[in-house]
């Protein structure tokens, strides 16, 4: 080892407590991480250093309000779960005692590095939260479709954010469902769909807004299970539907509704 | 239950098991968010996407690494810094294209703590640090600033900050030791 690269190791080295302290700046934060990977003793540091740096967070804690805690819960219903990051390890198993045996080989595989805090999706994890497909990030993906999916997740962010958002879903016994996070205040909603397949032939399947002695309000076409953000909202709506339509969508619906939801338990409708 | 066991519930997608483990961290994670982000109506979105990032992505959480409290927090605290330092950005861009910056009416949440053993603890120890050891633990962990910010403030050499800050949570980990 070259006395340079000596020297940048003790350079990262000291950054264990800033970076326990998450007082790194983000490329900073980075470059430590992939040291941290391959540092047995700096991982071990690492560790001590943020079990200190917890221990300031708990002479912090405050109840939270209860409306977060409906809000969280609520949010929880109609939000789907990351897969475990490594396909090596079981996914948890639903008794406790099965997945502590599938642990314990875990932590016997010690040297297995990976960064403390794994990166956990973005900043804008709220928004992910509704639908992880937003999240499914493929490397393909030009830099103009994830300006478009961040600026979407940031719109589910706020509608996630506002003080009156519900959400409510429904289920067919085929497994077609559809669920909403709306606020009635914002007159905005955030919808999303599942298990309806591809229709054939090109066609689409297109979101509409019931509204009582009006025709249905078209609020867009839905692309695979990636959710529709709609906008300015009538608070007199009293459902949702999704129809199969032709390709490009219609003027108005064509067909049944192949999934419905009623709104009034969101807020609308009044 | 304990955190950890819950958390490997809620990965297998169990909601009672996560209504329990919210009840065990929603007030940490709540105060943790609130001290370092301040604003109200911000906390309140930080805390939620935290909370919700939990039930998400519990499946990371790995026992061989660490506590599920200890995942948790540091979750809550990277969150809240980042909000934190985006919010300082954006205020800075504000004042530089002069525009005034408008800024909400922030009550002082982190002084109208209520007294808890562990606070009370914290804060003797705390004490017990050197002035630049507490401001640099302080300044960084508390009001999300780096490193290198600190140092600005502090008017102290890079080096010596580092230093700062790992002798002063080495001494917090010395005095908090019996506290646990």
């Amino acid at each position: 080892m070259s006395f340079l690269d000596r020297l940048m190791r003790r350079d990262l080295h000291s950054l264990a407590a800033p970076y326990a302290l998450d007082a790194l700046e983000p490329e900073e934060r980075r470059r430590f991480e992939r040291h941290l990977r391959g540092c047995v003793r700096c991982s071990a540091e690492v560790r001590a250093l943020t079990e200190d740096a917890v221990r300031l967070a708990w002479s912090t804690a405050a109840p939270a309000p209860a409306v977060l805690r409906e809000r969280v819960l609520a949010a929880v219903r109609t939000t789907p779960q990351d897969p475990a990051p490594q396909p090596s390890r079981a996914r948890p198993a639903q008794s406790s005692s099965r997945a502590r045996d599938d642990w314990q080989p875990a932590r016997a595989r010690a040297p297995r590095l990976r960064p403390l805090m794994a990166p956990l999706a973005t900043a804008t994890a709220a928004a992910a939260l509704v639908v992880a497909s937003l999240f499914a990030v493929q490397a393909t993906q030009t830099r103009d479709e994830l300006d478009r999916e961040r600026a979407q997740a940031r719109e589910i962010a706020h509608v996630l954010a506002a003080p009156d958002a519900r959400a409510t879903s429904e289920r067919d016994a085929q497994g077609r469902g559809i669920g909403v996070v709306a606020s009635a205040s914002e007159r905005r909603a955030v919808v999303t769909v599942s298990g309806l397949g591809t229709p054939s032939g090109g066609r689409v399947h297109q979101l509409w807004l019931m509204r009582p002695n009006e025709n249905p309000l078209s609020l867009g076409l839905f692309d695979g299970d990636t959710p529709l953000v709609a906008d300015d909202l009538s608070t007199r709506a009293t459902s949702l539907a999704v129809t199969v339509e032709p390709h490009g969508g219609s003027a108005q619906p064509t067909t049944q509704p192949v999934v419905q939801l009623a709104l009034e338990s969101v807020g609308f409708g009044e | 239950m304990e955190a950890d066991e819950l958390l490997v519930l809620v990965a297998g997608g169990d909601q009672k098991a996560f209504e329990e483990l919210y009840g065990l961290v929603s007030g940490p994670v709540f105060g943790l968010v609130r001290r370092v982000v301040r604003d109200p109506a911000q906390t309140e979105e930080v805390a939620q996407e935290v909370l919700l990032e939990l039930w998400r992505s519990a499946a990371r959480f790995d026992p061989g690494r660490g506590s599920a409290l200890s995942w948790i927090l540091t979750l809550a605290h990277r969150r809240a810094v980042d909000r934190v330092r985006s919010a300082r950005a954006a205020t800075e861009r504000e004042q530089r294209e002069g525009r005034r910056a408008h800024h909400p009416a922030f009550d002082q949440v982190a002084e109208e703590v209520e007294a808890g053993l562990e606070r009370e603890w914290v804060r003797r120890c705390l004490d017990r640090l050197t002035s630049l050891q507490r401001q640099s633990v302080t300044l960084a962990y508390y009001d999300g600033y780096t490193y290198r910010e600190v140092a600005e403030r502090l008017s102290l050499p890079l080096g010596t900050v580092k230093t700062r800050m790992r002798d002063g949570l080495a001494r917090l980990r010395e005095c908090l030791g019996g506290a646990a």
